[in-house]
């Protein structure tokens, strides 16, 4: 008995909770958004689901430090893995993010995640403070796979891989002026990006910076979502009730739309606690990375925390007309079983990090 | 560095309490707004098919139009729960029996338009109205429907057929909407770029039910340009019923002005009913279409291949005479064999023709005459000269389906990794061996004599009529090239086709009974090889097939026509009665002489 106290003692309780809550909550989400359209996603999901909790509950038993020394091998096992998506991938409504695996449609970029939160965190190892070279290392790493997963076409992902790496880079101290010559230098390369932006791209800034222009094109997925939550009101429509979710003709209702699902079925309650519950489960991640001594550690805590919780922000302002339409998902609930393996992997390391620190405590 | 991290938490809560507030403006304050607007207000954009332009004949014969046509459809996902009690009242009311695949679809789909029945009669229509209350979920559209006149009947393959978009075709094309009828075939798909309407849409706010609310916008669609085709139809009609009262059971007729290369009549044979065809075929009429060991579905002038045989002697004699192998009056003894080292080559007829020019070989259609002198000719310039008729290439990509395989040493090298053998010239200058033509290379070989040796790009468009302009644009003659070669030659290879009907020996002689002067070149070519050339084949697939390929009036040529007969045993026994019975139905009907 004590031993199994012992054991359990080693992860934090209230992640813990959150994330098997979540994991919970996408099935049940994932079932109403496609019981009318494919009989067994959800069952998948559910399997995803038991394999990610399964792998996240051992992660912790693996010292982190030996993953974080194994990260250079990893990635270059993401960059290859994300060539032969160049080479062999699957294309799916226009875009080449997959690999069929028979059993399995593997989609590397979101793996990419993961990797690129233990090799930043890894080569900024011990370093007190970072120099201009350092940073320079960093962001050479990080532009392969990002041109590699620009390249499928996926916006979306490759933000959410550079955003951890960024978060990382800031919490490590990246001095001011960085930071502001960055945006400087984004706000004047904005015209020459918009440029070079894809048709579909530019359609979705245009309606998302003004829906009433043509309510009818690529504003029309922004104004069904907006329906779709608002027509939640205080308490929601009830489990499976949604008529708006399923009838909006979006073909993502299950995974980058599936949180209008959940406010037009549940409501604001619900709603209002998803959008806690991300924000405690970044919360705690990152006090757990202020209290711990070893550098890395603290990296993976920032670089998770900020992947996870911006990430789902950000999904979640798509959903309420607050940021323009690009395929994010919301991690842990949206479907998609690398996606939430990724999450699941990103979030048992973080527990590693934090047995780790625990186990050192009692040593001493 | 751990102050970093406090500003990380700041931005998420900063974050969290922005959505907050969003969703309580959504939720909450909005909240009503939005539930009254998802429960009763769902724009839905429906396209309005423009209708296609309608076709016309060259003498302005109706051949294809639109016509407004009632279509009951529905969305699965307001249907799927009440099938039953729909299934009943469509029954009862209207007639209408749901068959096991529209169920399967309703059950199945969401949001995706079923169409349950296609063409409403107006009985149905006026009472789908009457008892509209019976009918929640189920609405009415009206969608063009191509409707085909009789003369249209008898060129199914020429026309072609209209439906709607394939995803690879929605994939190049993104201005196309699912539901745009677009050509998929022949005319209709050749000249889609003018039939085809700009489409109109528009946006109307339904409820749940899908009930109409309120109508946004409509924005109408634009008609179609009507186009006016080479083709006469009472030719084409005339060319059917040859094919359908010799009884022949499969080939293919083209018929040019050789001035312009304008088609005048292309049919394939047998034919299908075009009709059915672009309404639907049930599975079972389907299946008998495609067991039909004619192939009715195939375009056979187009796309059909086959050894041209004797026809081809026209294209090797005008070669011969342009490189100087032989004068019009170079006579050879043209006995029944002809040997070369130990290979005999048989005469069609054992008993030789004699000592003969290049008429008189080609009124006999003499093979050892033209053996001995393909040897001088030699391969290449006997392929040159078929390549200046234009066979072998597109001359009109727009028309032209499939390309002859015109051999050359070292096409035979490629395709089987063996040299080219005197023999095989010996057998290219009869159009055997690895020669093979479609029926419209055979108008391509006999129109250049008919017209003194002018290739056109062959013409099937006449004009376009844009009917809301007016305007009226015909479309010019295009003159490809001129055969480099003297007009006498051509005149002596007329002259020999001319005997070919005229002559003592000739093989259409059948022909020179027609009140009409005719020249032609019978063909007959070898499907299997047979030891001996008498043997006769039971079985239709190895029976030989025939040509007839012929010009008239001969003094002044205005038709130039290709008969092929799959399987025809002879060019004499079946191409030649099919051309007599064609041109002797121009006469009686004046066809023969009325000006273009």
């Amino acid at each position: 008995m004590r031993s199994i106290k012992n054991i359990l003692t080693i992860y934090d309780p209230i992640i813990l909770l959150i994330v098997i809550f979540l994991i919970f909550w996408s099935i049940l989400n994932v079932y109403s958004a496609t019981f009318h359209e494919y009989s067994n996603l959800y069952i998948k999901q559910a399997v995803f689901g038991v394999i990610g909790l399964t792998v996240m509950l051992l992660l912790p038993f693996i010292d982190y430090r030996k993953v974080l020394n194994l990260s250079p091998y990893l990635y270059l096992i993401g960059i290859i893995l994300l060539l032969g998506v160049m080479l062999f991938g699957k294309t799916i409504l226009g875009a080449k993010r997959w690999i069929n695996l028979g059993f399995f449609m593997l989609q590397p970029s979101e793996l990419m995640k993961f990797i690129m939160i233990l090799i930043t965190a890894h080569l900024l190892d011990d370093k007190k403070s970072i120099s201009l070279k350092d940073i320079s290392i960093v962001l050479i790493i990080t532009a392969i796979p990002l041109i590699l997963i620009l390249k499928q076409p996926d916006l979306g992902t490759s933000i959410m891989v550079l955003l951890p790496v960024l978060v990382i880079l800031f919490t490590a101290g990246l001095p001011k002026r960085y930071i502001f010559g960055a945006i400087g230098l984004f706000i004047s390369l904005a015209p020459f990006i918009w440029q070079h932006m894809k048709e579909y791209q530019k359609k979705r800034i245009l309606a998302f910076l003004n829906p009433e222009a043509d309510p009818f094109g690529s504003a029309y997925h922004i104004l069904q979502s907006k329906i779709a939550v608002g027509s939640g009101q205080l308490t929601g429509k009830g489990f499976l009730e949604g008529t708006q979710s399923k009838l909006f003709f979006l073909p993502e209702q299950h995974t980058d739309f599936i949180f209008a699902t959940i406010g037009e079925e549940w409501g604001f309650l619900m709603s209002a606690l998803i959008v806690l519950l991300y924000l405690i489960l970044g919360i705690r991640i990152v006090l757990w990375g202020l209290k711990i001594k070893h550098i890395a550690g603290k990296y993976v805590c920032f670089g998770s925390a900020g992947l996870i919780t911006l990430q789902a922000f950000i999904n979640i302002s798509m959903t309420v007309g607050f940021a323009p339409v690009v395929g994010i998902t919301l991690p842990l609930i949206s479907y998609g079983g690398t996606s939430l393996i990724t999450f699941c992997l990103i979030i048992g390391l973080v527990l590693s990090v934090i047995a780790e620190y625990k186990r050192e405590k009692i040593h001493f | 560095m751990n102050s970093r991290g406090y500003f990380l938490i700041f931005v998420f809560t900063v974050f969290s309490l922005i959505l907050l507030g969003r969703l309580i403006h959504l939720q909450i304050i909005k909240g009503e707004y939005y539930y009254e607007k998802s429960e009763k207000n769902h724009l839905r954009v429906v396209v309005l098919n423009a209708p296609r332009g309608n076709i016309y004949d060259r003498n302005g014969i109706l051949l294809a139009y639109d016509k407004p046509s009632y279509n009951l459809y529905t969305f699965p996902y307001i249907t799927k729960k009440r099938l039953k009690i729909l299934e009943r009242n469509l029954k009862r009311i209207l007639n209408i029996e749901l068959s096991k695949d529209i169920k399967e679809k309703i059950k199945k789909g969401n949001s995706l338009k079923v169409v349950i029945k296609k063409n409403l009669t107006d009985k149905q229509i006026e009472k789908f109205f009457r008892y509209s209350y019976l009918f929640t979920g189920i609405y009415l559209e009206v969608q063009p429907r191509r409707i085909y006149t009789e003369y249209a009947r008898y060129m199914p393959h020429l026309i072609g057929y209209v439906g709607y978009p394939s995803e690879k075709e929605l994939k190049e094309n993104p201005k196309l909407r699912p539901d745009t009828l677009i050509g998929k075939s022949g005319v209709e798909k050749i000249f889609d770029r003018y039939l085809r309407g700009k489409y109109g849409t528009k946006g109307m706010v339904v409820d749940a039910l899908g009930r109409i609310k309120e109508i946004k916008w409509e924005n109408l669609p634009k008609r179609g340009n009507d186009i006016y085709l080479t083709v006469d139809a009472r030719i084409q009609k005339i060319v059917y019923e040859a094919f359908k009262n010799t009884g022949e059971k499969s080939g293919a007729v083209i018929v040019f002005n050789p001035d312009g290369y304008e088609i005048l009549a292309l049919l394939s044979y047998p034919i299908y009913d075009i009709q059915k065809f672009s309404d639907g075929l049930t599975k079972e009429e389907w299946k008998e279409i495609i067991k039909n060991p004619y192939k009715p579905l195939l375009n056979k002038a187009l796309k059909g291949i086959y050894p041209p045989g004797s026809i081809f002697k026209i294209v090797v004699g005008l070669g011969a005479l342009n490189e100087g192998v032989i004068t019009p009056n170079t006579r050879i003894y043209s006995g029944g064999k002809f040997k070369l080292g130990n290979f005999v080559f048989r005469n069609w007829n054992l008993g030789g023709c004699g000592r003969v020019n290049v008429m008189e070989a080609l009124e006999t259609s003499c093979d050892t005459f033209f053996y001995q002198i393909s040897l001088n000719l030699g391969v290449r310039n006997i392929t040159k000269y078929t390549k200046l008729f234009g066979i072998g290439e597109k001359l009109n990509p727009e028309i032209e389906k499939r390309v002859a395989i015109v051999p050359t040493p070292e096409w035979k090298r490629k395709r089987f990794g063996k040299p080219w053998y005197p023999g095989d010239t010996i057998v290219y200058s009869i159009g055997q061996g690895y020669l093979s033509i479609t029926p419209f290379d055979g108008a391509k070989i006999i129109a250049p004599i008919a017209n003194g040796g002018k290739i056109y790009r062959p013409k099937l468009l006449k004009a376009v009529h844009n009917r809301d302009t007016g305007e009226y644009k015909e479309t010019e003659k295009v003159l490809i090239r001129k055969l480099p070669v003297k007009q006498e030659y051509i005149k002596t290879i007329k002259r020999g086709i001319y005997l070919v009907v005229y002559g003592n020996r000739g093989t259409a002689k059948l022909l020179s009974l027609s009140p009409v002067k005719v020249a032609g070149k019978t063909g007959t070519a070898q499907v299997i090889r047979k030891k001996d050339p008498k043997q006769r084949v039971k079985k239709w697939k190895y029976q030989n097939h025939a040509w007839y390929v012929s010009l008239f009036p001969y003094d002044k040529p205005r038709f130039a026509m290709s008969v092929f007969v799959e399987h025809g045993i002879g060019g004499s026994k079946t191409a030649v009665p099919i051309t007599k019975y064609i041109i002797d139905e121009l006469y009686r009907k004046g066809i023969i002489n009325e000006k273009y």
